[in-house]
């Protein structure tokens, strides 16, 4: 078990590690001189202004010594200030990462909670209309784009029949785009667990309290519901990774104000400080709670931790 | 059935929660106003965008104010004198003005303020905007004088604009001043900003209104004003309609239908001083080629588009510097303007060696939102129609800003044109635009510079008048600044019934002093 | 599920692969759906009733009729052309993605395999770094790097799932590489070059090709899932993210125009998915029935 959790940590580390790396690199091969975009709507700002800021923001020194300066002042909690506006950067990333966070979660609590349902009933009901209807959903739900169900749930649940608000940030505007981003994985973890429970009901021990005359029902809750959700669970910290993603376009359509939203203006408006720190937020934030989730895994998984 | 079962949960969810939704039932006495975006700072030194400005126009004050059309008038400043050489303007303040922190706001702030825009570690993106300021002299606390090196004639207006507000010097000790604390002495004290979601103002009781375009003197009369971010216009709409906002941008292809129905009021920015026109990027070909610039400009056709588009909402703007601007005027631009006719655009082009087997191809640029790129694609369309193949690009302004600068600084690429948009109070903007090196090291020349040097130093309003208009007469005859419409952005907004006494000022200043929620 | 693969080959007495898979109802229908994408594509031009970037080819948000089959958007442009021109530049991003990964994956499994030792171990690490970012993450660098075009989109989306394929070839190439054959023709001196052209790349090629198949939709998505963001396609080119960008506006006048670009793309989606289904069954017939 020590090994295991000594290498997940290198993993996190290594990829921390590498991200501050291609963020530094980040800035050196876009088009473009950040600098020039930040003045460039003031007509005042001479090129002797320009060489003076660039010098204040280590523009003009080598890689390595720029690597330098960034990890240092990274060390103190500063990752720059935006182009536009001159805010700092950090604090505008953080204010906003609950709200992203909130929104994975409240996501992934949806995916689980219908995935297992509907991977439950589908496996209990094997072969039946129920379990084709639901697997079918659940192939249609997979091919669903994010951004068209999104839009869609707007159209008929906000805008339609006007039932929940479809911008904005709290708690009535959480549902929509939670919903948008869970669904698609419900069909996901639908379709694993129906396998996982199917796999398992034709191991032996299943079989035998099948023959001892137990309903089937009732082996499944006792005996193959906890199996069946092995491999729900060892995915859960890629799927908890993959919801961040998705919130990244869920928010852009809901207006939630989360990291995502921030990150697709700061590339419109090619807002390189901001651009790096979300990267860099970003990828910690997955790191960490991936982290988080194999190690809770494995305090409540004893045979994961005799291995 | 998961979809069944998801449809049920919406449905559970949606009784639980709309009891959170009612709540603007009761007498308010709160405005809350959505709007498409946030601002970028606090710091009127720091940002240039509309939405930036018109929050500081909240907070901050100006020495000057404008009159409905647009023309600089007395504010905090009760009157100014410029010396006969233009060198030297002395502003008397008014007494008794305090700030939002109660600090008694006089000459000293004055000096605080402009002397912050010309810090050269950190001067603001507007330093230019100030003039040729060389010393800002405290006479007594409230008299100051600015000492420019040359004539400067478009200061005043500047003076009257938000861009040049008031920060009251006990910011200084403040080092979060632009993102968590911002004293001004304007009618709306800052309470917080959640970035990207909104920020929240009270009524400033020591607010005394000498200039703004208000009938109410003293202070606003409702308790707090909350500007809220709602990107989506379908999202602004369903706010104004359950009471959630109170003052928002609708979506602008239902303005007509609410109209109509009259569920909700319509304001209309009126001398927004905003103009859309096309430049051209003159260094390189095909656009070094005046024909290839006045092929473009006939061949589209800006008032089918923005018809289109915006309906009624939009005019078409000739000239270079829009409605509301001093120097404005439609027929002397018409005269000197492209009316669409794509028989010369074809001419033009066939001239060059260009055709339908042989297109010309080039780069289009504009600025996202404001539905300007469904404008850019019809543009596109009447273009494909001259054998022009126009490759759409939008960008946020910013980057278009540099990257139109980029595209005349490097002559060996393809050649582009784009859709700018400017706003500004004075016909100053076409110097900054034109003059050399230009704003976007674009089209420059030396008879069009001498011209543009003396529309800032003739202080006589119709000697100056002739002059700008003598650049206007040069800038559209080369086809190099050819205007389209206006107004272009954030110009409309949609008012519930309950809301009187909302306007909104010349340059897209919402005033909120006199407004009553019944 | 290589071991599977050796079970293709003995010969079981099935019928060939490629019946089997068209006798599943998921693979026939996935094949149905391609085949549509695929004539939409190469025919589509040919069959538009109108050029789809003509505007005014109808009044504007029309709603759809015989004229217009799936209405007009609101510049009067005919919907149903827009769609049926999107195919082609659909099935180009998903092929063209896929492609970039797909080759650049294998060549990076194939590398970290034969280098062995800690070169290989380092390559390896360093896809599992790229991985745990999300290609969400990764493409959204490339394109904040590269610039908004659909050409960058593709690219980006490309870029972004090379880890992913380096590690399934790496996987399935690491069991293949223990198997005695392989240790065989290792000691009988095939070169490491020869091994895995030989022995190494044929082996993992139908489990590749199942993932890529799959692969096809989840590039499609992502970069309409872009172009939808306008980090993509740029106007007029009838790219469906885009087209489903456009008609947010008209969400309450014309729900149509939101209707049609989001069915192909969940049709197409749908088809790959299926396909890649059905194929990896055929292929594998001890996963069937699952």
């Amino acid at each position: 078990m020590g090994r295991f959790i000594a290498r997940r940590l290198g993993l996190g580390l290594l990829t921390i590690f590498v991200t501050t790396i291609a963020v530094t690199l980040l800035i050196h091969i876009v088009p473009g001189d950040p600098v020039r975009i930040m003045y460039a709507q003031s007509q005042g700002t001479t090129d002797a202004d320009i060489a003076a800021i660039r010098h204040r923001l280590g523009l003009d020194r080598g890689v390595f010594v720029q690597y330098g300066l960034f990890v240092g002042r990274l060390a103190q909690g500063d990752l720059g200030r935006t182009v536009r506006g001159d805010q700092p950067v950090l604090p505008l990333i953080l204010d906003r990462l609950p709200n992203t966070l909130l929104l994975a979660a409240a996501a992934m609590v949806i995916a689980l909670v219908l995935g297992i349902g509907a991977g439950f009933v589908s496996a209990w009901r094997e072969g039946s209309l129920v379990d084709t209807g639901l697997m079918t959903t659940a192939i249609g739900g997979v091919a669903i784009p994010q951004f068209w169900l999104g839009l869609m749930l707007m159209l008929v649940f906000g805008v339609r029949l006007a039932w929940l608000p479809v911008g904005g940030t709290g708690l009535p505007n959480l549902v929509l785009p939670a919903l948008t981003l869970g669904l698609g994985n419900a069909a996901i973890v639908a379709r694993m667990c129906r396998a996982a429970m199917l796999d398992t009901m034709r191991q032996e021990f299943a079989r035998a309290a099948r023959a001892r005359g137990l309903p089937k029902f009732l082996v499944m809750t006792r005996h193959v519901l906890r199996p069946g959700l092995v491999p729900v669970a060892t995915m859960m910290g890629m799927q908890f990774a993959y919801m961040m993603g998705g919130a990244i376009v869920v928010e852009n359509i809901f207006s939630w104000n989360g990291i995502g939203r921030l990150a697709i203006s700061a590339i419109f408006e090619r807002d390189y400080p901001l651009i790096q720190g979300f990267i860099l937020v970003f990828a910690t934030s997955v790191v960490v709670v991936s982290l988080l989730i194999d190690l809770l895994q494995l305090a409540l998984d004893p045979r994961l931790r005799r291995q | 059935m998961a979809l069944k079962s998801s449809v049920l949960a919406v449905g559970v969810m949606a009784g639980v929660l709309s009891f959170g939704l009612a709540r603007s039932a009761v007498a308010k006495n709160e405005i809350v106003w959505a709007r498409y975006g946030d601002i970028d700072t606090l710091d009127p030194q720091r940002a240039t965008s509309t939405l930036s400005l018109q929050v500081w126009s909240l907070i901050y004050d100006t020495l000057l104010a404008t009159d409905a059309e647009g023309r600089p008038v007395p504010n905090l400043a009760k009157s100014y004198e410029m010396s006969p050489d233009g060198l030297h303007y002395t502003f008397h303040l008014h007494a008794g003005v305090k700030c939002a922190d109660g600090s008694a706001l006089g000459a000293d702030d004055v000096k605080y303020t402009i002397e912050r825009a010309f810090d050269p570690a950190h001067p603001s993106v507007t330093k230019a905007s100030w003039g040729p300021i060389t010393t800002v002299d405290v006479l007594d606390p409230l008299t100051v004088r600015l000492d420019l090196a040359h004539p400067f004639v478009a200061l005043p207006a500047f003076l009257a604009d938000s861009f040049s507000s008031i920060i009251c010097k006990s910011n200084a000790g403040h080092a979060d001043f632009g993102t968590m604390t911002a004293i001004g002495s304007g009618p709306w004290r800052f309470v917080s900003w959640t970035k990207g979601d909104r920020i929240v103002l009270e009524r400033n009781p020591r607010y005394r209104n000498f200039g703004k375009l208000a009938e109410n003197k003293g202070p606003p009369y409702m308790q707090r004003l909350v500007i809220t971010v709602v990107p989506e216009p379908e999202a602004r709409l369903a706010a104004l309609r359950t009471g959630a906002a109170d003052i928002a941008e609708p979506p602008l292809e239902d303005v007509a239908d609410l109209r109509k129905s009259r569920q909700l009021d319509i304001v209309i920015a009126r001398n927004t001083g905003q103009d859309v026109f096309f430049e051209f990027a003159a260094h390189k070909p095909p656009f070094n080629d005046e024909r290839a610039r006045k092929a473009v400009a006939y061949a589209t056709d800006p008032q089918a588009a923005i018809s289109l588009i915006y309906g009624n909402l939009s005019e078409r703007e000739w000239c270079p510097i829009a409605r509301g601007v001093f120097g404005n005027d439609e027929a002397f631009c018409e005269k000197h303007g492209y009316p669409y006719d794509p028989a010369k655009a074809r001419a033009l082009l066939a001239q060059m060696g260009y055709g339908p087997d042989h297109p010309l191809e080039v780069t289009f640029i504009g600025w996202t939102g404001g539905e300007r790129d469904k404008l850019m694609q019809i543009f596109q369309a009447q273009l494909a129609e001259v054998g022009v193949k126009a490759d759409i690009q939008i960008m946020d302004i910013g980057s278009m800003n540099a990257r139109v600068r980029q595209e005349n600084e490097s002559p060996k690429t393809r050649g582009s044109f784009d859709m700018m948009t400017w706003s500004w109070f004075d016909p100053d903007i076409l110097y900054a635009l034109w003059h050399s090196p230009g704003a976007y090291r674009g089209y420059t020349s030396p008879a069009l510079d001498k011209m543009l040097d003396e529309t800032r130093v003739l202080t006589d309003p119709a000697a100056r008048l002739e002059k700008v208009h003598e650049v206007i007469a040069y800038l559209m005859e080369h086809a190099i600044d050819v205007g389209l419409y206006t107004p272009g952005w954030e110009w409309v907004f949609a008012v519930r019934p309950q809301v009187t006494g909302f306007h909104v000022a010349p340059f897209v200043y919402p005033i909120f002093n006199d407004v009553r929620i019944h | 599920m290589s071991a599977a693969v050796e079970i293709v080959a003995a010969p079981p007495r099935e019928a060939p692969w490629i019946a089997r898979l068209l006798r599943a109802p998921g693979g026939a229908i996935g094949a149905a759906l391609i085949l549509l994408l695929l004539f939409s594509a190469l025919f589509g031009d040919a069959l538009v009733p109108y050029s789809p970037t003509r505007m005014a080819a109808g009044r504007p948000l029309l709603a759809p009729s015989l004229a217009h089959l799936f209405g007009t958007d609101e510049f009067g442009r005919d919907e149903f052309s827009r769609v049926l021109a999107g195919a082609r530049l659909t099935l180009m991003v998903g092929l063209v993605a896929v492609g970039l990964s797909f080759s650049a994956g294998l060549i990076v499994a194939m590398l970290a395999v034969l280098a062995r030792g800690w070169r290989g171990a380092a390559v390896m690490r360093l896809m599992d770094v790229l991985f745990s970012f999300t290609d969400t993450l990764i493409a959204l660098a490339c394109v904040a790097v590269l610039g908004a075009s659909l050409q960058n989109a593709v690219l980006a989306v490309g870029i972004a799932a090379i880890p992913f394929y380096a590690r399934t070839a790496h996987a399935a190439a690491l069991v293949e590489r223990g198997k005695p054959y392989c240790e065989a023709a290792a000691v009988a001196g095939a070169g490491p070059l020869r091994l895995a052209l030989r022995h190494l790349l044929p082996n993992i090629m139908p489990v590749m090709i199942v993932v890529a198949t799959m692969g096809v939709s989840t590039a499609i998505l992502a970069t309409a899932a872009l172009s939808f963001l306008g980090l993509g396609a740029q106007p007029p080119m009838p790219e469906w993210g885009l087209m489903l960008a456009g008609a947010r506006s008209y969400m309450e006048r014309a729900p149509w125009l939101m209707l049609f670009p989001g069915l192909a793309i969940a049709l197409t989606v749908l088809g790959f998915n299926l396909l890649g289904d059905a194929l990896r069954d055929a292929i594998d017939p001890g996963r069937r029935g699952r």
